[in-house]
């Protein structure tokens, strides 16, 4: 326990001096984060305008869809804003870098971590956060303590099976096993796909993304529990599954971890 | 400088073909969410279901191919201060720049050929009402895509760091240009703004031409051809004040 509090302290630590780092280009932070925001905020847009026509998409209404999309987004965010660094563990590995995370002692994943935030991704939480205030007051939901600790703990549940799939595909780097464009993959997939009703895409495909690639559990099924449209029980599901897949990564990062051998420089 | 391009693609291999399932995976979704909302009914905005899954198909193919990169290889060269390069060459730096990007453009259709089936098994098509009207009205557009790049690319000759607004650029081109919904249900006063700008030209006029939306060419082309004499005669003026403030960092 005593090791975790250490390596949270430093972690926090790390970001401070990344965060100073990043405001010594302030122009350059507010655009990543304002490019972030609008490139979401052109996505819903499309949406929008959709719905504008037709005001129902498979049955839900544009506040449930903007809910459902909100979640999803403020899930992404939450989970690539401490994360986004060791997306570059392929250049790190290759320049030997790593080799000095590992002379160090703390974790050299909390090193990583710790590089720098993810910027254009605080737009994206800025995005999300608005659109669930906005369409959590439009959709019909009667709204009490329960349901808005359900929908932080659905958020934290999301951002948990994301960064799983993130930091497991991200740790077979250590093994000079290139992952990014896999990675681009991955994340399109959970961008793309993530933020609409899954019976759309019906059969296959709709399977495909509960059991293999688990995007109905990052904001689908919480919003379906939100909005009324499934039961409560399926509401514990998709945090146990975000803490189950999270270990899983962890323990699959230290097993390559193990194996890790340097590029030698 | 054409061959550069092309030769530029076919490098980044790995690039374009995640685009490609990238592609694949956009009009998949695209398909199924029209579909959806569609549900019974056998048209909106005068476009059957058919006809505009043939729409979307075909504008996010034409989204890749106006895909320009011309303005991030200027960006990156005034930064390193290569542009010096560029400048040196006794060919006009515009036309060297338009050929890159048609170059890049050949290569990038070269590897997109064999995902083309692909794509069309994905999303849907039909046979084209106005096959010849649809090359046209695409082609113009392609020109008018290239002008707009040079231009957004030719303002880092006075900001330095064009990164961010190229990137905007890019997103709301390609909102407007009707990739995701054509320009028919665009509500009130963002119709409006979506028929003024120049940016339906690459993706929705080509495309509902060839879906028979359009059915008369001729007011279109003749918009095209005025913006693509108004970009040029722009785009000539701002080089020539442009050049003259040239800037090489590094040496």
């Amino acid at each position: 326990m005593a090791e975790v509090l250490r390596a949270l302290r430093l972690y926090v630590m790390l970001q401070r001096a990344s965060a100073r780092g990043a405001m010594q280009y302030r122009m350059n932070t507010v655009i990543g984060i304002l490019s972030g925001a609008i490139w979401q905020g052109t996505g819903f847009a499309f949406i929008w305008v959709v719905m504008h026509t037709f005001p129902s998409l498979a049955g839900w209404g544009l506040a449930e869809i903007a809910f459902l999309y909100g979640l999803r987004l403020t899930a992404h965010a939450l989970a690539m804003i401490p994360l986004m660094s060791v997306n570059d563990i392929h250049w790190v590995v290759r320049n030997g870098e790593f080799d000095r995370f590992l002379l160090r002692p703390l974790n050299p994943l909390v090193q990583l971590m710790g590089n720098r935030m993810g910027i254009a991704q605080f737009g994206d939480l800025i995005v999300g956060v608005t659109l669930l205030a906005v369409a959590g007051r439009n959709a019909a939901v009667q709204w009490n303590v329960w349901l808005i600790a359900f929908c932080f703990i659905a958020i934290v549940g999301g951002a948990l099976i994301e960064a799983a799939f993130f930091l497991a595909l991200c740790s077979l780097s250590l093994r000079m096993v290139d992952t990014f464009a896999l990675r681009v993959f991955v994340d399109d997939i959970f961008s793309k796909f993530g933020s609409y009703p899954m019976k759309i895409f019906g059969g296959a495909v709709e399977w495909l993304l509960t059991f293999v690639v688990p995007v109905a559990f990052v904001a689908y099924v919480p919003s379906s529990v939100v909005l009324g449209k499934l039961d409560g029980p399926w509401a514990l599901v998709a945090p146990l599954l975000g803490v189950v897949l999270i270990v899983l990564a962890y323990l699959i990062w230290r097993r390559q971890l193990d194996h890790y051998q340097s590029v030698g420089h | 400088m054409t061959r550069i391009g092309f030769r530029l693609a076919l490098a980044y291999r790995s690039n374009i073909i995640m685009t490609c399932v990238a592609l694949v995976a956009q009009v998949f979704l695209l398909r199924m969410i029209w579909t959806s909302v569609y549900g019974s009914r056998p048209a909106a905005a005068g476009l059957t279901l058919d006809a505009l899954l043939a729409y979307l198909t075909l504008a996010n193919l034409q989204a890749f191919v106006t895909h320009t990169i011309v303005s991030r290889i200027i960006h990156d060269r005034i930064r390193t201060g290569m542009v010096f390069f560029d400048l040196a060459r006794p060919v006009g730096y515009l036309r060297q720049m338009a050929g890159f990007q048609a170059g890049n453009t050949l290569g990038g259709l070269l590897l997109l050929a064999p995902v083309i089936p692909v794509v069309l098994l994905v999303g849907s098509i039909t046979v084209p009402v106005n096959g010849a009207g649809y090359v046209i009205t695409l082609v113009l557009g392609y020109v008018i895509a290239v002008q707009l790049a040079l231009l957004i690319s030719l303002i880092g000759f006075w900001t330095m760091e064009i990164g961010a607004v190229s990137l905007l650029y890019r997103l709301v081109s390609q909102f407007f240009a009707g990739t995701m919904v054509p320009l028919a249900f665009f509500p009130g006063f963002l119709g409006v703004v979506a028929e003024i700008l120049p940016f339906k030209y690459m993706g929705y006029v080509p495309a509902a031409v060839y879906v028979g939306h359009i059915s008369d060419i001729s007011g279109p082309v003749v918009v095209e051809l005025a913006w693509i004499a108004g970009l040029w005669g722009l785009l000539v003026l701002t080089w020539s004040r442009a050049h003259r403030r040239v800037v090489i960092q590094g040496g």
